[in-house]
C-alpha cells in the first residue's frame, strides 16, 4: 500500500521513457473518445467545456496540441535550463503520463448534468438551475471533482518535468511555469483556430 | 547480544563537534603493528555517502549502462541519470574544493 502511494506521489521515478509513453498515449486515446462521445472540449491544458465544433478531428486535434505543446516547451526550455541530457522521449512520454488523469476528467464531464449546463443558452435557464439546489449540489461537487483532477494533472506534470529534465529548485519552476501555464495559453490560441 | 567484532562500524566523514570533512590522522598494520602518522585527506570516492558509493559500484560493474542498472534498482532512466548526474557535480564541487 505505501508503494501504490509512492508510485502516486511521483510515479516517473519508476516510469519513464518509452513505458510512461505508451500508457500516456493509450491514456489519451481512451480520453479522446470519451470526450468525443461526450461532447467534452478541452479549450487549453486547464480549460474544458463545450464547443462549437462536434467533428472527430477537432476532438483528436485538441487532445494533440494538449499533449504536444507543454512537452515541446518543457523540452526546448530543459535544453537551456538542465545540466543532464534530456531525451524528448522521457519528456513526450512522462508529460502524456501526467495526463492520465483527464480520463477521469472526460468521464466526468460527460456526466449528463455537466452536458446540460453546457447546453443552457438562456436566462431563465440559469435562474432554473440555480434554484433547483440538489441539481446545484451534483454539478457543485463535480466541479470540485473537475478541479482536483486537473490540480493532480498539474502536481504530475510538476514531477514529470522534475524528472525527465533533471531541474530542481529555481530552474524548475520556470520551466513548469512556462511549460504549464504558458503552454495553457498557447494551447487556446491553437485550439481556438479548430472552431 | 551482539559481539564487538559483529558489529559493522562506519567510517565517520564529518566531525561529530563542528561538521568539518574528518582527515586519516593515523594508519596501523594490524599484522606487525607498525604505525604511520600524519594528516591525510581520505580519497574522494570514501567520501561519499555509503548509498553512493554502492552506486557507484553498480555502476562500475553495469559496465555504465544506465538502462541495464534502471532495469536492475526497478526505477525509470532518468531516475537513474539524475542520480549519477548529481554525484558527478558532488565529485566536481569535491575535487575543486
Amino acid at each position: 500500500m505505501k508503494a501504490f502511494f509512492e508510485f502516486l506521489k511521483n510515479p516517473f521515478y519508476r516510469v519513464a521513457g518509452y513505458t510512461s509513453l505508451v500508457w500516456g498515449v493509450v491514456g489519451i486515446m481512451a480520453s479522446t473518445a470519451i470526450a468525443f462521445v461526450g461532447g467534452v472540449h478541452f479549450h487549453g491544458l486547464l480549460h474544458y467545456g463545450g464547443a462549437p465544433n462536434g467533428a472527430w478531428w477537432c476532438f483528436v486535434a485538441e487532445h494533440l496540441v494538449v499533449w504536444l505543446v507543454p512537452s515541446v516547451l518543457i523540452y526546448l526550455l530543459a535544453l537551456f535550463c538542465s545540466r543532464s541530457h534530456v531525451r524528448p522521449v522521457d519528456v513526450l512520454g512522462t508529460v502524456a503520463f501526467a495526463q492520465l488523469p483527464f480520463v477521469l476528467l472526460s468521464l466526468f464531464m460527460a456526466l449528463p448534468p455537466m452536458r446540460e449546463v453546457a447546453t443552457i443558452q438562456s436566462v431563465q435557464a440559469v435562474d432554473a438551475l440555480l434554484t433547483d439546489t440538489p441539481r446545484l449540489l451534483v454539478l457543485v461537487w463535480i466541479g470540485v471533482v473537475s478541479l482536483l483532477l486537473s490540480i493532480w494533472v498539474l502536481y504530475w506534470l510538476f514531477r514529470a518535468t522534475s524528472v525527465a529534465c533533471n531541474l530542481k529548485g529555481r530552474n524548475l519552476w520556470i520551466v513548469f511555469i512556462i511549460g504549464a501555464f504558458g503552454g495553457d495559453v498557447l494551447c487556446r490560441y491553437l485550439i481556438g483556430l479548430c472552431y | 547480544m551482539m559481539n564487538t567484532s559483529e558489529t559493522k562500524k562506519r567510517l565517520p566523514l564529518r566531525c561529530p563537534a563542528c561538521e568539518a570533512q574528518l582527515k586519516v590522522s593515523k594508519l596501523v598494520c594490524d599484522r606487525c603493528g607498525t604505525e604511520v602518522s600524519g594528516i591525510f585527506d581520505l580519497p574522494v570516492l570514501t567520501r561519499l555517502s555509503e548509498e553512493e558509493q554502492r552506486f557507484m559500484l553498480e555502476f562500475v560493474k553495469a559496465s555504465g549502462r544506465l538502462k541495464d542498472m534502471a532495469k536492475q534498482m526497478g526505477v525509470s532512466y532518468p531516475t537513474v541519470r539524475n542520480y549519477l548526474d548529481d554525484l558527478i557535480e558532488k565529485l566536481n564541487n569535491m575535487e575543486e574544493s
